[in-house]
């Protein structure tokens, strides 16, 4: 089989299982210091109930992202040898400074934060989690700024067919980099919000009423509920931004094949690469030219302009429809949901019930961004630099064949036992409720200061 | 005066890089080890024995990220010809990790029912990386050939790789464990000292026959003299530790981490010696470490960071070390 089309696959398949779980990390770590803040100023131990549920989930989930980072890092070199070769001047030192600053910062105060409550004092316990979730924010600096260069390269020259650095400060705040980075934050807030709503929905059907599952629900959904408009109004930021840098991309996510004005925005579509059309189409008139452009008589650029160097049409419009489609339900759900606690102090059970599938909405936007981001990006690897063609390694077809074939089935494997891990601590926490004893709090065992 | 920077640099990272795969085997070889040893080990045991690891497996295996990630940047002509011609073992190793790091966690959190099955994951994946590991280690001695001579060398080595292992996690039940415990881990500590002796001589044997450059480097006069320290006192530490076994544990648990230190010593010197036989080559024979080299302008933008960061990770890391100090107790979030 065509080794350039399994890794792929393979790369595609290994990013999107290891972005799953950095999307919970990063924000799930600033939740839980917003937790422990909250008790160290109250003394309320219902704060601390619900650190102590969500961080078994954080070190569950970092371990997924630890295991699965490892891995990426390795794929660089056994199937994209060319990447490093060509580009390995300017990936090469913003990887290494992922692994100095934030790797190791995570790594050496995760183990005082999940174990150290009681060996340390308070305070340089929560130093600890504050270290660490600056350092999961951190690596999603570093990489962002690579990824972002990779789609939109500035700062550099190339010398024999080798990339040089020229200005280290332009490579990293490259001109979509700001964009990205805001706009993957706030995925993971989102992500985290969504998850800690939807499993306090969860545990509220079992008939959990405790102090502990109000104070995550009101944390989950008035936290998505903020986020989200923010949300929005920064994607339609970065898109603005990405029709400056990339038009070729913003015309496939438009699924729009003629330049002019008046483009209409299209709801639903099946695009035809072949016929060079869009099959089945449902548009609002103007609209694309509106958001775009902020005019119907604005210009947006069509496919036709780039013809044989325009990504796959189908997957980047599709990719961005769902990523919109499910910014747009999270905010009708979050704001219903925050509309009910307020008002009301209770939450409908039907609502709930769609809140528990909602814990995993902001896996879903998050995988159809990045698939938009990166397929929009094809047939470069690195803009106008590297082709993706050109960096696949000499390894055999069947190898990677296999490897791929491992990894899917152990990605699968894997997701099951998390996924039903998820549950059956939601639901061990509903069981407990507010009655579980907290030696380490309640005991004031060696350093703690007493629960009041 | 100016530095030769771009003489300079190539072989500064080579020996950072060196410093992270040494720092990763010793580490990370313990919690290996000890994930090799749960099939030995009891239920309670076997708790124990993560609480002794637990704080820190994370931050052992970042060294290995660290060490791929300096072969990557700093020579990433080698790394692409190593990773690609080491395709499967590589794989294999990160299934291996795979399986390992993420049962550390699952153990802890699935329902009561499921605890043994990810228990026997732990001890699979940590079986299967080491064994990759040493694979790797047996092919790379000889120059990357996988010839069926190359093969069986490589099977070899990683069965060696895979008790050193074992002892390093025996050495380091000793130090963090009382009891009966403790016991057994003196005779697993002497069972896998044997398989470790066997592995040293076999690779020590295999390079130099396997390469006439390496056989030029170690075997010619004075340079031997010089040389002969690191066998010899490999040797005599080896054979220290195998009598202090008979000893151990002492009275008042004196000399707990004596078993460890020496191994990790002896480790040390195989590697010097490693190093000495492949220096300057990255790619064994084919290309050195100049020649696999990135820019200097790049490289000199990490090292400026190397060396403003590496001392800060080490001072944490040993604090980290220090709070999780002592005997083992059971993990708790709470
Ligand atoms: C936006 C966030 C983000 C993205 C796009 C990526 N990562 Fe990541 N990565 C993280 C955010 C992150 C994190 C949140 O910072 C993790 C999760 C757990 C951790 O230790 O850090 C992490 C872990 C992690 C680790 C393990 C670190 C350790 O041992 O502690 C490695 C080696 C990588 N990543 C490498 C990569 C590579 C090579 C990527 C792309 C090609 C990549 N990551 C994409
Ligand atoms: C974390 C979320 C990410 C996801 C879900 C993701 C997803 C994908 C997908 C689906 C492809 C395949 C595109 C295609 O071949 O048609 C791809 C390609 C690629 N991406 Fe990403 N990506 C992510 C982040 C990154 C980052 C941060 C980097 C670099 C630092 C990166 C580097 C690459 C490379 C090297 C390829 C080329 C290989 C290929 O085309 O398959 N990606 N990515
Ligand atoms: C409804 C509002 C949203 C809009 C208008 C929007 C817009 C965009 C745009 C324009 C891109 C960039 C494609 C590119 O140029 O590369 C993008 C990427 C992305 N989106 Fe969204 N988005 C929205 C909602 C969301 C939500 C709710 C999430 C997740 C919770 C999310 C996660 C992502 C991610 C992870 C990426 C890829 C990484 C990046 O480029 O930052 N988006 N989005």
């Amino acid at each position: 089989m065509d080794p350039l089309m399994l890794s792929r696959i393979q790369f595609g398949a290994n990013i999107s299982f290891h972005i799953l779980f950095p999307a919970i990390t990063i924000a799930l770590g600033w939740v839980l210091l917003l937790f422990k803040l909250r008790y160290n100023a109250t003394g309320d131990s219902a704060w601390m109930r619900a650190y102590f549920t969500w961080v078994k989930v954080f070190a569950l989930s970092f371990a997924m992202g630890v295991v699965s980072g490892v891995t990426m890092s390795f794929q660089f070199g056994t199937n994209w040898p060319g990447y490093m070769e060509t580009v390995g001047n300017i990936a090469g030192p913003l990887l290494a400074y992922e692994v100095l600053t934030a790797f190791f910062l995570e790594a050496a105060f995760l183990g005082i934060m999940l174990f150290g409550f009681r060996r340390v004092s308070n305070r340089i316990h929560t130093l600890a989690t504050v270290l660490v979730a600056g350092g999961t924010t951190l690596s999603a600096f570093w990489i962002i700024a690579l990824n972002s260069w990779m789609q939109t390269p500035v700062g550099f020259e190339m010398r024999d067919g080798v990339a040089h650095a020229t200005d280290w400060w332009a490579i990293v705040f490259n001109p979509s980099m700001p964009y990205r980075l805001v706009h993957m934050l706030l995925a993971s807030g989102l992500t985290v919000s969504f998850l800690i709503a939807g499993l306090s929905a969860l545990r509220y059907l079992y008939g959990d009423r405790s102090e502990s599952m109000w104070k995550a629900l009101r944390t989950g959904v008035f936290t998505a509920a903020v986020l989200i408009p923010v949300q929005i109004f920064a994607g339609d930021q970065h898109g603005l931004n990405t029709l400056e840098h990339q038009p070729q991309k913003i015309a496939a996510m438009e699924a729009n094949w003629n330049t002019g004005p008046n483009v209409p925005l299209i709801l639903f579509a099946l695009p035809d690469e072949a016929a060079r059309e869009n099959r089945f189409e449902l548009t609002i008139p103007d609209g694309a030219s509106l958001i775009l452009r902020h005019s119907a008589s604005g210009v947006v650029p069509g496919l036709n302009d780039y013809a044989g160097d325009h990504p796959p049409v189908f997957p980047v419009f599709w990719g961005f429809r769902i990523m919109v489609g499910v910014g747009v339900l999270m905010l009708v759900v979050s704001w219903s949901a925050a509309f009910f606690l307020r008002r009301r102090h209770s939450l409908p059970k039907p609502l709930a019930l769609v809140m528990v599938p909602m814990a995993l909405s902001g896996w879903l936007a998050t995988l159809a961004g990045w698939y938009t981001t990166e397929i929009g990006r094809q047939p470069w690897l690195v803009t106008g630099v590297l082709k993706t063609a050109d960096a696949v390694g000499p390894v055999a077809g069947s190898q990677v064949a296999l490897s791929l074939a491992v990894y899917l089935i152990l990605y699968a494997l894997l997701l099951i036992a998390y996924l039903g891990v998820l549950v059956h601590l939601a639901l061990k926490a509903a069981k407990d409720g507010d009655a579980s004893p907290l030696p380490g709090v309640m005991n004031a065992a060696l350093s703690q200061p007493a629960a009041k | 005066m100016t530095l030769p920077w771009p003489t300079l640099l190539p072989l500064i990272f080579a020996g950072l890089m060196g410093l992270a795969i040494l720092i990763y085997v010793i580490l990370d070889g313990f919690d290996l080890g000890i994930g090799i040893l749960f099939a030995a080990a009891e239920d309670a045991e076997q708790d124990t024995m993560i609480a002794a690891i637990g704080p820190f497996w994370d931050a052992n295996e970042t060294w290995l990220v660290l060490a791929v990630g300096l072969l990557l940047v700093a020579f990433p002509l080698a790394h692409g010809t190593i990773l690609t011609a080491l395709y499967i073992p590589v794989f294999l190793l990160l299934v291996g990790l795979i399986l390992r790091g993420v049962a550390f966690d699952f153990r802890a959190k699935v329902p009561a029912g499921r605890k043994h099955r990810w228990n026997r994951i732990f001890f699979l994946g940590s079986v299967i990386a080491s064994l990759a590991q040493g694979y790797m280690l047996g092919i790379y001695v000889l120059g990357l050939d996988v010839g069926l001579g190359g093969i069986a060398f490589g099977a070899l080595v990683a069965l060696c790789l895979a008790a050193a292992y074992a002892a390093m996690g025996a050495a380091w039940v000793i130090y963090k464990t009382e009891g009966e415990l403790q016991k057994k881990a003196v005779l697993w500590l002497r069972r896998a000292l044997v398989l470790t002796a066997l592995g040293m001589v076999a690779v020590s044997l295999a390079t130099p026959l396997a390469s006439p450059r390496i056989f030029d480097k170690w075997f010619v006069w004075p340079a031997m003299i010089y040389l002969s320290p690191l066998p010899i006192l490999s040797a005599v530490l080896f054979l220290w530790l195998w009598r202090q076994t008979f000893h151990l544990p002492k009275a008042d648990d004196r000399h707990a981490l004596t078993p460890f230190l020496t191994l990790a010593a002896i480790f040390t010197l195989g590697f010097a010696g490693l190093a000495w036989s492949f220096y300057p080559f990255v790619v064994p024979d084919r290309l050195t470490i100049w020649q696999a080299a990135s820019a200097p302008e790049s490289l000199a933008i990490i090292l400026a960071g190397t060396v403003v960061v590496l001392p800060i990770i080490i001072f944490y890391s040993f604090y980290a070390y220090r709070v999780f100090g002592g005997k083992a107790t059971d993990l708790t979030y709470d």
